[in-house]
């Protein structure tokens, strides 16, 4: 006590309060920026079984096209052209039904709901499922089936205008479906489950196995167009594609888009940020520092004479380091009181513009505080013990 | 503790004339419980002498040994147990702590090294006569008043042997005796000896030996 008396009693706190603040400050844009970039590189992940970086295109619909004027379809030269890109991973024909479809639920937890349906088939590398659950021959029970997210959201509408509670998208992969399908040849029904949601592709997936058993067996003619890619293009080169498609006249789905070039810019704005805040970070912990320094030359009478009677320069650095961590520290904790104020207002402009994240502390935000509290105790007893072995024997 | 010094001469007193049996240059030995006076000049490096022992100063050649070890060599850990159990030391300019007051000028000294209650200090202040100061700011005390506590604070701590730099400088006569009896006092406690550096050769500070600088 006597001897922090002796060391912090005449202090000019201006400086070490506005220290304090660049600090909490620098850590507060630091923790928000780290905890939105985490989360904006993770929003729409997961949720959607088509991987990244994947593209449904087709040629875009002109006047001409509509009256048969131009093609609108693709040969397997231009398929071959594309896959051979540079910036392009895998390219693949979406395959269609020429057969008709019904889907309609099949369970007592919800009441009956009976639509028309369009299928198609990717191949497995295109499904981010376990490929075990993407699998089907004519002797399973079960057609697996990947369903376009805006069905839920229709399923919702119908539940909702029956007063019945909304689904969740776990609710509805428990819903036993049936798929009814039918052709010259015949009809067959099927018990369908589904395995994951899209937002790319506004047709019910199934398996290529199942569609060209399907095909084989009810079509009435087997050779359809191919009006559809799906394109998988190489991790940050979606520039490159998207200027690919502009030239050739290929669009892809306006919201793969959208999100895309959303990620891609709040994700460069928050990198700019998180920089900037770093380098906030960095200059108020060397303000701290300094400020650490002139605390102990002004104190250094006082530094030499204890070490004079006896007492170790490790005891009085350590003194030093103390202090000036529980300022760290109470920065630090007032910065991630702030975060959470930040975070909570940044979520809900946020979700007024529709973009839902998840609400909780990024893993990301919470190491960011034992991590910069280590760093700076670190660095606050090298300076500290180099400053006062100065005075030692002096 | 024995202190030997061989051929020691600080660097900055490497080119003047000294006493033939001066300190400087030449062998010496002083014996556990021995009362040494150095009495000599201004000038002809006392204080040197009490900072090289002190491991404050480090510009000398030649070697200083507490018994066998040179202290050039010492560890900051081997001069902390020195600092804290052998050797005690009134500076000549002091090294008080202005800001505090004198029971925590002197308590920041017994709380690291033990050895006397706080009883016997405030005894030992109203024999010196500065008990009436015990709770005041050394800064707003007389050299006088400050130089009987640093005698003080020098006492409160466990020593062989105590090293005062001109310790009587501003007092009167009455003060110097009564802080020599302390001194002499605390010493036979001790089994300790003193080490005083005077310019007075007047001093009637009773020694076992003289050291010429």
């Amino acid at each position: 006590m006597m001897i922090k008396k002796l060391l912090f009693k005449n202090q000019d706190r201006k400086q070490l309060l506005l220290a304090a603040i660049g600090a909490l400050l620098g850590m507060t844009f630091l923790i928000t920026s780290a905890h939105f970039l985490y989360r904006i590189n993770e929003f729409g992940e997961g949720s959607d079984v088509l991987g990244s970086n994947i593209l449904v295109v087709q040629r875009k619909v002109t006047s001409a096209s509509s009256f048969n004027l131009s093609k609108n379809d693709f040969i397997q030269e231009e398929i071959d052209e594309i896959a051979n890109l540079p910036f392009v991973d895998k390219v693949q024909a979406v395959k269609s039904n020429n057969f008709r479809v019904w889907l309609e639920t099949n369970s007592d937890m919800v009441p009956p709901f009976k639509t028309d349906a369009f299928i198609q088939s990717i191949n497995k590398e295109f499904v981010d499922v376990h490929a075990k659950e993407w699998e089907w021959n004519q002797k399973s029970k079960v057609l697996p089936i990947i369903m376009p997210r805006d069905f839920v959201v229709m399923l919702n509408t119908f539940m909702s205008s029956a007063g019945i509670p909304q689904i969740t998208d776990e609710v509805a992969t428990s819903i036993p479906f049936k798929l009814r399908i039918s052709g010259p040849k015949g009809e067959e029904w099927l018990d369908a489950r589904i395995i994951g949601f899209t937002n790319e592709i506004s047709a019910l997936l199934v398996p290529m196995e199942f569609l060209d058993y399907a095909n084989k067996k009810y079509a009435e003619n087997q050779a359809g167009k191919t009006t559809q890619l799906i394109i998988k293009g190489k991790e940050g080169q979606f520039g490159s594609l998207e200027d690919y498609m502009s030239k050739k006249g290929l669009e892809p789905k306006k919201a793969q888009l959208i999100v895309g070039r959303l990620k891609s810019i709040i994700s460069t704005m928050i990198v700019i940020v998180f920089i900037v805040s770093i380098i906030a970070v960095i200059s108020s912990s060397i303000v701290l520092l300094q400020y650490m320094q002139l605390l102990l030359s002004q104190n250094s009478y006082e530094v030499k004479t204890l070490l004079r009677i006896g007492y170790s320069p490790l005891f009085i650095s350590r003194i030093f380091a103390q202090y000036f961590s529980v300022v760290f520290a109470l920065s630090l904790l007032a910065a991630f009181a702030l975060f959470f104020l930040v975070k909570w207002w940044i979520n809900d402009i946020l979700q007024v513009g529709g973009i839902y994240l998840d609400q909780n502390f990024s893993f990301i935000a919470v190491i960011i505080l034992p991590v910069s509290f280590i760093t700076f105790i670190g660095f606050g007893t090298i300076t500290a013990r180099k400053n006062v072995m100065k005075l030692f024997n002096k | 503790m024995n202190i030997t010094f061989d051929c020691v001469l600080p660097d900055p007193l490497a080119d003047y004339s000294h006493h033939p049996q001066s300190l400087w240059n030449n062998t010496h030995s002083i014996e556990q419980g021995e009362n040494i006076l150095v009495n000599a000049a201004s000038g002809k490096g006392k204080t040197t002498f009490t900072h090289i022992l002190a491991g404050l100063r480090h510009d000398y050649s030649g070697k200083i040994r507490f018994n066998s070890t040179d202290i050039s060599q010492f560890t900051i850990p081997e001069w902390l147990s020195v600092r804290q159990k052998k050797l005690s030391f009134v500076f000549q300019d002091l090294q008080l702590l202005p800001s505090l007051t004198c029971e925590e000028n002197v308590l920041l000294n017994t709380n690291l090294k033990g050895g006397v209650t706080v009883d016997q200090l405030i005894e030992w202040s109203a024999h010196l006569g500065i008990d009436k100061k015990w709770k005041e700011k050394v800064g707003v005390m007389s050299m006088g008043q400050q130089q009987r506590l640093a005698i003080l604070r020098a006492l409160s701590q466990p020593f062989e042997f105590v090293i005062l730099d001109e310790p009587f400088s501003h007092l009167d006569e009455k003060n110097s005796q009564l802080a020599f009896e302390l001194i002499e006092k605390r010493c036979t406690e001790l089994s300790a000896g003193y080490i005083f550096t005077t310019l007075d050769p007047t001093d009637k500070i009773p020694f076992n030996k003289e050291i010429k600088l």
